[in-house]
């Protein structure tokens, strides 16, 4: 048997162990972002994303390698069914690697969220959890539904 | 771009248990001839498509008829490129292995092993998410 492997081999599965705790409880949570929303809104403005045309708008940074992405996308399409004041605005981070670097966006997905006003009520990165995310849209866009 | 295909989204998590078995065999024997076959592997799913994957058939022809029909499929392109970063590793780890070089041999083949079982445990392609932060690191183009 191989010593060095068989420590790199306990190495490799604590630190598998411990990306999949962090994924499984941190990835995907929003978090609220003070500060510098204005120059953020600037950017998204940028690549089309009009705020004001809705109660709720979704902004998501996407490659065509992310299946979690499409996952989302689904997500928000489904929940727009419900939340006609839901806007989502899907955006091929590729292609706009000058927002990417600008807003920090690291991974995909990567979320902003917007009010009507402009206001940037968050941002999350990974997959956010559904519970999280129909939190959020019931939040900010009221369901239309029987009165 | 290629046409997008379709695979049943168990194929991929099935052909990830079994690399990182293959790869913590590769890890407790030190033999770079292994990492060199799940090299081939890796190029086989990456560079001729996941139809062709050696783990991919023998899920299809093996696993998945005992499993019941298809629920959910996705789009090839994600685990495809895992492939491709799986090769790299384990490109790196053979030419370590086989060039008297075991500890790059051991630690490249740890990382793939890292990438191997997260994406068959939670279902979370390292590849992936790495693509976007060794593409935004290029210079920015002035246009």
């Amino acid at each position: 048997m191989d010593a060095t492997g068989a420590a790199v081999l306990g190495a490799a599965l604590v630190l598998a162990a411990v990306a999949a705790w962090w994924l499984r409880t941190r990835s995907g949570a929003v978090r609220t972002t003070g500060g510098a929303a204005v120059q953020e809104l600037d950017v998204l403005r940028g690549l089309g994303v009009r705020p004001e045309d809705a109660d709720l708008t979704v902004v998501q940074f996407a490659t065509a390698f992310c299946a979690p992405c499409r996952a989302t996308k689904a997500r928000l399409t489904q929940l727009q069914t419900r939340h006609p004041g839901l806007a989502a605005v899907h955006v091929d981070a590729e292609s706009e690697l000058e927002a990417v670097r600008a807003l920090d966006v690291r991974r995909t997905p990567t979320l902003f969220y917007l009010d009507r006003s402009g206001a940037l009520l968050g941002r999350s990165s990974g997959a956010p959890r559904p519970d999280e995310l129909a939190a959020l849209v019931a939040a900010h866009a009221p369901a239309q539904g029987p009165a | 771009m290629t046409p997008i295909r379709q695979v049943d989204i168990r194929g991929p998590r099935f052909a990830a248990w079994v690399t990182t078995v293959v790869l913590a065999v590769v890890l407790l024997t030190g033999s770079g001839w292994l990492l060199a076959a799940q090299a081939v592997v890796f190029a086989v799913g990456a560079f001729a498509g996941l139809r062709y994957a050696p783990y991919g058939v023998a899920f299809r022809t093996l696993v998945a008829p005992r499993l019941g029909p298809v629920r959910e499929t996705e789009d090839e392109a994600p685990p495809r490129f895992a492939q491709l970063v799986g090769f790299g590793f384990a490109l790196v780890g053979t030419l370590g292995y086989l060039t008297g070089a075991p500890v790059v041999g051991a630690v490249a083949t740890g990382l793939a092993l890292v990438a191997a079982l997260l994406n068959a445990a939670v279902g979370f392609c390292l590849g992936c998410e790495l693509y976007l932060i060794v593409r935004r690191a290029r210079p920015a183009r002035s246009h």
